[in-house]
């Protein structure tokens, strides 16, 4: 069902374009923000087309609303459909979330019950978008700051249930997990017990702002100890899964991110050869 | 059943946006209590970051209009424009563009602040705006004067004119450069802006009535030799102007292609690219 894993991969931002020209990186694939490239043209689009040339990329949206009681904007899903016409991606991938309804759009990934009635619009939609693009998607367990009274179970038991009912994939953020997990004061590594292994495509690293009683998933710091530690985890329990780090704000050098993939690479090296010696 | 229970997702996706938007909303009675947050703290972290996320969207868009204003002022027009205006679009590439205009608004005895938002919205939709080849000036060369009779030009998707009341290009430039601005100053004469983008940087420059007015007529689809009649009724020096004008259009990279026009009036289908 899943497809071979790519290997360890970067989101890729203006900010290293000049990077990815100049030659070849040690970064086995690069993962766009869709709504970026769904332009006119311009720039962003010329880059794309000769930094693609030279890397695989896998296309990740934030404004597909999956989750919202709104219908399916059609249009947004035909220029989708045009971007991975021009990119050829390794997949395309959006949120287990609501973006907005009645026609707008807060810009946020907001959190949904997970009630029977919202698994039964999700898997609806879910289906409708990979019959339009031919293929399965990915989604991502998204973070959290509140749980509704509505939600008759767990996150982890509702991604399950969207992927399994509606044939998806998912595409675990191990740091979403952790900063949800402290916020609700839930097991993190429970919820990775609970997610079928087969159908992760792909892990999302990020780093958070600790904002003491909570934290937020800014995506403006590197990777923190407690998160490489449950992607450890991830990486004895699920096996081989294409892994890519995730950075919005305060953008270092490429060089930087580099070394922040290669910690990543050792971890999971380091967890497949444990997990061996355990079997 | 409640009411709540009978419409479900819905209502806690209306409820939920009410509150984002500062509309009247039952969420807080929908989020799980317990913890060691506060749901209206928990609530608060959205409400917070839709603001930011939108603000911060503004102050990039039109940053030598933030810059000009100062963080003070600009950050409360941006958050005061956030309450009004929900993004409807899928890309915060669409958000603010009725910013110019809230602005000219807010600041009716300042409108070179309107005008210099304007220019800052202008060259980002330029930015990422449709390619297309521009046409070189030896296109022309093969051209007969039969087809200069019927010659019209197809102008670059991302050219867009607008009116000029102040030294609006002079400010943007010198805050383009990290320098104070020159004291906003109105034009003894109203000009136009124009904006397109050329490889895959946006440019501008100032046009006065003259040839916004040739290069206007061009784009609604009037064929060459119409505008040459047109200027020669008030201009002697209509045919070394013109040429110029053309010249200066193809070397800046404003023509894209060139078509055979019939002869209709151009004032019956005159539609500026604004």
């Amino acid at each position: 069902m899943k497809k071979t894993s790519p290997g360890f991969g970067l989101g890729l931002r203006p900010e290293h374009y000049l990077d990815f020209l100049e030659g070849p990186q040690q970064v086995d694939w690069l993962e766009l923000i869709s709504e970026n490239y769904m332009v006119p043209g311009g720039k962003p689009l010329a880059m794309l087309d000769a930094i693609r040339a030279d890397h695989p990329v896998a296309l990740h949206g934030v404004s597909l609303s999956i989750g919202s009681t709104d219908p399916l904007d059609r249009d947004y899903l035909t220029r989708l459909k045009q971007l991975a016409h021009r990119v050829e991606p390794l997949w395309v991938s959006d949120h287990l979330c609501w973006t907005g309804v009645a026609g707008k759009n807060s810009h946020d990934l907001l959190p949904l019950p997970y009630s029977e009635e919202a698994l039964r619009l999700v898997v609806a939609h879910v289906r409708q978008v990979q019959d339009l693009l031919g293929e399965r998607i990915l989604l991502e367990n998204v973070s959290s700051y509140l749980e509704f009274t509505d939600s008759v179970m767990p996150e982890w038991a509702f991604l399950g249930a969207v992927a399994e009912e509606a044939d998806c994939l998912l595409l675990l953020d191990v740091n979403n997990v952790y900063v949800s997990s402290v916020n609700h004061g839930f097991d993190p590594r429970e919820y990775l017990r609970h997610l079928p292994g087969e159908r992760i495509q792909q892990i999302h690293l990020a780093g958070h702002s600790d904002h003491g009683e909570y934290i937020v998933d800014t995506h403006d710091h590197p990777v923190c100890d407690a998160v490489w530690a449950l992607y450890r985890e991830a990486c004895i329990q699920f096996g081989e899964v294409a892994a890519m780090i995730e950075r919005d704000d305060h953008i270092p050098l490429l060089a930087e991110l580099i070394a922040e993939l290669d910690q990543a690479r050792g971890i999971a090296a380091e967890a497949a050869l444990t997990a061996r010696a355990v079997a | 059943m409640s009411t709540r229970e009978v419409s479900g997702l819905a209502q806690v996706q209306g409820d939920f946006q009410h509150f984002l938007l500062n509309a009247a909303s039952t969420i807080a009675e929908q989020i799980r209590p317990g913890g060691r947050i506060p749901v209206d703290k928990r609530l608060g972290i959205y409400h917070n970051a839709y603001r930011v996320r939108l603000v911060d969207t503004l102050c990039d868009t039109f940053e030598k209009t933030w810059t000009y204003l100062g963080d003070t002022v600009f950050e409360q027009c941006a958050s005061a424009y956030v309450e009004t205006h929900p993004p409807i679009h899928r890309s915060l590439r669409d958000y603010g563009a009725a910013l110019p205009d809230w602005l000219a608004a807010r600041f009716p005895d300042d409108p070179d602040i309107a005008e210099l938002a304007q220019m800052d919205w202008r060259l980002r939709q330029a930015f990422d705006g449709a390619d297309a080849e521009a046409l070189s000036l030896e296109a022309l060369a093969g051209l007969t004067a039969g087809d200069w009779e019927t010659l019209g030009f197809r102008f670059v998707p991302t050219l867009a004119l607008c009116r000029l009341c102040f030294n609006t290009p002079a400010i943007w430039g010198a805050l383009d450069q990290g320098g104070p601005p020159p004291t906003a100053q109105r034009l003894p004469a109203p000009a136009w802006l124009c904006v397109w983008r050329r490889g895959w940087q946006p440019h501008f420059r100032t046009l006065d009535e003259t040839e916004f007015t040739a290069l206007s007529d061009l784009y609604a689809g009037a064929r060459f030799a119409e505008v040459c009649q047109t200027l020669s009724e008030t201009r002697t020096d209509a045919p070394t102007l013109i040429a110029h004008y053309l010249r200066t259009w193809l070397t800046d990279g404003l023509i894209s292609g060139m078509a055979a026009v019939a002869g209709t009036d151009v004032q019956t289908r005159i539609s500026h690219p604004r």
